[in-house]
């Protein structure tokens, strides 16, 4: 390999933009011919679906690719074209896809019924298991993250009698108001570092939200203490992701959670965790027991459901007391959908196992070998990876918060992203900063189809 | 016909006490199964609504038009999960598409050629060209508040007093109000139906009376320029089935259009249920934002957007998102296409109409022999007996209607083999496509025995 510049402080390749560009136009181009169908039916679907897809984030560039079928550790488009699943549905099928036993779970439950607003005995199961994998007692259900954090921002208010939340710059919480705000937020509209301005995620906010969220920089735990200090006596508590998932896989530093814990709690306010992406995915316990600090609330979805709509709350006795004694409704008529919760206990019970689990480590054994392509093509990257979660940071130095970011060029992982789709393996769309989610069926040919292409890419940029 | 008779509270309260000690030794399953519940789901349930009085009900199976609890005993299902399986309970073609999904896989984050069939369908039933979907009627009616806002750059939104729209900040006021609370019917408070939600939210709600449009007149010249959209349930449905009276929804869509707002209708309980086109074929009037769920996804967590292509130009645009992972879950859509398209089909609704017939019919006859007061009111699946003897036409005139008489109704049916929804401050029902003029006559048998012990 010849790369045309390096970085004499960092020892790595200066990657060549103009390059990139000309790979990404040919790679697009590569896509295309492959994608006839899924360009010709989106035309058709644009019809009935505003463009053509049924989530905004379904319709990435190039184009939206239409899903037909999924088997194991493996997805097939509508073109035909064969893949091994590192989107997993934005991380939820860890399980993999059509799974017996869920397949199973669904033929047995579906021919009881699977609607009936009424409780079934299927959501005590699938709470114990709650309850043993995070030490937390008690859990509610609902039919998505998105309703998730929105109960435990609403139980937050409530218990406190306090209207302001403390969030972190660049985490996304769902599509509800209360957290729509600095989700992405550009750097011309940041401010300052050590005061983050509230930026609408979107249009049609209700008024008012941007007032009641506060936002602060991720593993910075002085200007958290800060911000409790300014605003003593009206925080009602603070929601993290206790990885960021949102920017690669950003963890957390020695002591943060526990800081933040502590804060809060010195402070009379609520400390919760949205473990939507990081539960049952870096570890059987989700971060807290990956980073041993349990927090009062936690909001789960995703991979709960092995592929079914789904969402949970958990907490403390504390937390949930309003919740037990009915002063705080938490409502539904879908929430602990008896289907869903058919398939939960058997996906917790019998398919996310601990033995499923180690099946994770053996996996990034092998990924980690895109370290070794790191060093050998002096890539200007990093790696992360924790449980069935990882990243390639296109940064020398390790993302820490998401402002972390900003010095990163676009480009390149949309262009690392198109190599891969090209060479059969099926990344999340969007995620600008390359992270995946394995499954516990991929073998280690799929493993080493990952490496095989990342290291053509590498070989590519620094040409 | 029997000469009108006032509720003899007393007697109410003995009937209860009796009905209650009737119920609980059949339900001693489900009482000892809510209390080993209570250790890790809190309150035993996996939604507060689920807990209702005297005690939960675990269900254990369904299959059409039946359901049976924990303790086996077998209902005829007039609940049927808050009106959404108006398909009825394991439907063979619900079953099969569901079972053929699960094993093609159940969820990508990509689209699916599902969505594009589902679109048309409710397109054709709705008439409104362009659709998205989501996991249930709260993100529903979220993103149809959105959306106005979004559009008009507007922030107020006007919602009907007595409604209920999820459970999401935006529309989650004056949704049952203590009438202590609710202040003038010219200008009701924005009653917050829950803790947490900040004050600034409330401050952007206006409420008015349903089937009021100088009420609503009122409140869009008082607010001129403000106002992003109405959100109105086109029948309201919280309170026993209470109809739009004529030239309301279309008064109400010129209004908004004269003053640059929108007009959305959430129909998560009327759509696919009244009709085949929902509360906006029956009312002849097409607004433009229709949110939905329940019904359409034949038992699967689902919703629904529908609007104009100039609403949802932002999201075409990409100037704005609506997202979210579940979103045409493959799952969901292969079951509601089964739903929408082998099953709700128009055949299906002549069927709600002749049972609704029959429960109609056979309720005002038991009504007129007993002299109950209180009259019928439904439409297609949907139907309540009111408790009033005079036409109820909003919130205001259903709250001094006591719960106990409503109650002591469900208990009736809930001894004798039929269950209705809980908490039904009126008595809604909701038909599937299983139910038989023989499921109808034992609902209206089992009203007549409430009826005649409450007159006696």
């Amino acid at each position: 390999m010849s790369a045309t510049e390096t970085n004499a402080a960092t020892g790595t390749v200066e990657i060549d933009l103009a390059l990139v560009e000309e790979l990404t136009k040919r790679e697009g181009a590569a896509l295309d011919e492959k994608h006839a169908r899924s360009l010709s039916y989106r035309e058709e679907a644009k019809s009935h679906l505003p463009g053509g897809v049924s989530s905004s984030w379904q319709t990435w560039p190039p184009h939206p690719i239409y899903v037909d079928r999924g088997e194991g550790s493996k997805v097939w488009d509508i073109d035909g074209n064969e893949y091994v699943d590192y989107h997993n549905g934005y991380g939820v099928m860890v399980m993999g896809h059509a799974h017996p036993k869920i397949v199973e779970a669904v033929r047995d439950r579906v021919a009881k019924g699977t609607h009936f607003a009424q409780p079934t005995e299927d959501a005590l199961p699938v709470a114990e298991q709650l309850a043993e994998r995070t030490g937390l007692p008690y859990w509610r259900f609902g039919n998505s993250g998105t309703e998730a954090t929105l109960d435990v921002v609403r139980i937050m208010r409530a218990s406190t009698g306090r209207d302001l939340i403390v969030k972190i710059e660049g985490t996304y919480h769902g599509h509800h108001d209360a957290l729509m705000v600095s989700v992405f937020p550009p750097e011309s509209d940041a401010g300052p570092r050590e005061r983050p301005h509230s930026v609408p995620q979107s249009a049609g906010l209700i008024p008012g939200t941007l007032e009641s969220v506060v936002c602060v920089p991720f593993n910075d735990l002085q200007l958290a203490r800060e911000v409790f200090a300014e605003h003593e006596g009206k925080i009602a508590g603070m929601i993290v992701e206790p990885v960021m998932t949102n920017c690669g896989v950003v963890l957390p530093d020695d002591g943060y959670l526990q800081g933040l814990k502590d804060l809060c709690h010195a402070n009379g306010a609520m400390f919760a965790y949205d473990e939507v992406k990081t539960g049952f995915t870096v570890a059987r316990g989700g971060a807290i027991e990956a980073f041993g600090v349990a927090p009062d609330l936690v909001a789960f979805a995703k991979a709960l459901g092995a592929g079914l709509p789904c969402g949970a709350i958990g907490g403390t006795a504390e937390a949930m007391a309003g919740v037990i004694s009915g002063e705080i409704e938490q409502v539904g008529t879908f929430n602990g959908n008896p289907l869903t919760m058919a398939v939960a206990k058997v996906n917790l019970t019998e398919v996310l196992t601990k033995r499923a689990y180690e099946r994770l480590d053996e996996l990034n054994m092998i990924l980690h070998r895109c370290e070794d392509v790191i060093s050998r093509y002096r890539l200007p990257a990093s790696m992360k990876t924790l449980g069935a979660k990882g990243s390639i940071d296109w940064s020398t130095t390790p993302i820490h918060e998401y402002r972390d970011l900003w010095k990163i060029d676009d480009r390149v992982p949309q262009l690392a992203w198109l190599w891969q789709l090209n060479r059969g393996v099926f990344k999340s769309p969007g995620s600008k900063w390359e992270s995946w989610t394995t499954s516990i069926v991929m073998s280690d040919a799929d493993a080493d189809r990952y490496v095989e292409n990342f290291e053509s890419f590498a070989s590519a940029i620094t040409q | 016909m029997a000469s009108q008779v006032e509720f003899d509270l007393d007697l109410i309260d003995s009937l209860i006490e009796r009905e209650e000690a009737t119920l609980e030794p059949t339900r001693r399953a489900s009482i000892a199964y809510r209390a080993t519940a209570d250790r890790f789901v809190a309150g035993g349930v996996a939604s507060s609504w689920q807990d209702s009085p005297p005690h939960a009900i675990f269900i254990d199976r369904g299959e059409g038009n039946r359901i049976w609890d924990i303790d086996q005993n077998e209902y005829i299902d007039f609940h049927l999960g808050y009106g959404a399986m108006v398909v009825g309970h394991a439907h063979p073609k619900i079953v099969e598409a569901i079972q053929r999904q699960a094993a093609l896989g159940t969820h990508f984050a990509q689209p699916t050629k599902h969505l594009d069939v589902i679109g048309e369908n409710l397109a054709e039933r709705f008439r409104l060209p362009l659709w998205r979907f989501c996991n249930s009627g709260t993100e529903a009616t979220l993103e149809a508040g959105r959306l106005m806002r979004a559009n008009t750059g507007r922030d107020v939104l006007v919602k009907i007093e007595g409604t209920y729209h999820g459970h999401h900040d935006s529309l989650m006021f004056s949704v049952a109000p203590d009438p202590a609370d609710m202040g003038p019917r010219e200008h009701p408070n924005t009653v917050a139906q829950a803790m947490g939600i900040p004050q600034a939210f409330a401050d952007l709600v206006r409420v008015v009376p349903f089937n009021d449009l100088d009420a609503a007149r009122r409140v869009f010249a008082e607010n001129d320029g403000t106002i992003a959209g109405m959100i109105v349930e086109p029948a309201m449905m919280n309170c026993g089935v209470i109809l739009p009276e004529p030239g309301y929804l279309q008064g109400l869509k010129d209004l908004c259009h004269a003053n640059g707002a929108y007009l959305a209708y959430d129909e998560v309980k009327t759509g696919a249920t009244l009709a085949y086109g929902g509360a906006s074929e029956v009312f002849g009037v097409t607004p433009d934002i229709i949110c939905l769920a329940k019904a359409i996804g034949g038992g699967t967590p689902c919703g629904a957007i529908g609007a104009t292509r100039e609403l949802y130009q932002p999201i075409v645009d990409g100037t704005y998102d609506m997202a979210g992972t579940f979103n045409g879950n493959p799952l969901t859509m292969a079951a509601s296409q089964a739903a929408l398209l082998e099953v709700l089909v128009p055949d299906a609704y002549e069927g709600f109409n002749r049972i609704d017939k029959a429960m109609k019919d056979g309720l005002t006859s038991v009504i007129e022999k007993t002299g109950l007061p209180a009259y019928v009111s439904g439409v297609g699946a949907k139907g309540s007996v009111i408790y009033s003897t005079t036409p109820v036409r909003e919130y205001r005139d259903v709250v001094g209607i006591d719960e106990r008489i409503s109650y002591l109704a469900w208990l009736f049916q809930q001894n004798r083999g039929v269950f209705k929804s809980p908490w039904t401050k009126q008595e809604t029902w909701t038909l599937s496509v299983w139910h038989t003029e023989d499921d109808a006559a034992r609902y209206v048998e089992n009203f007549e025995e409430f009826a005649t012990a409450v007159t006696a």
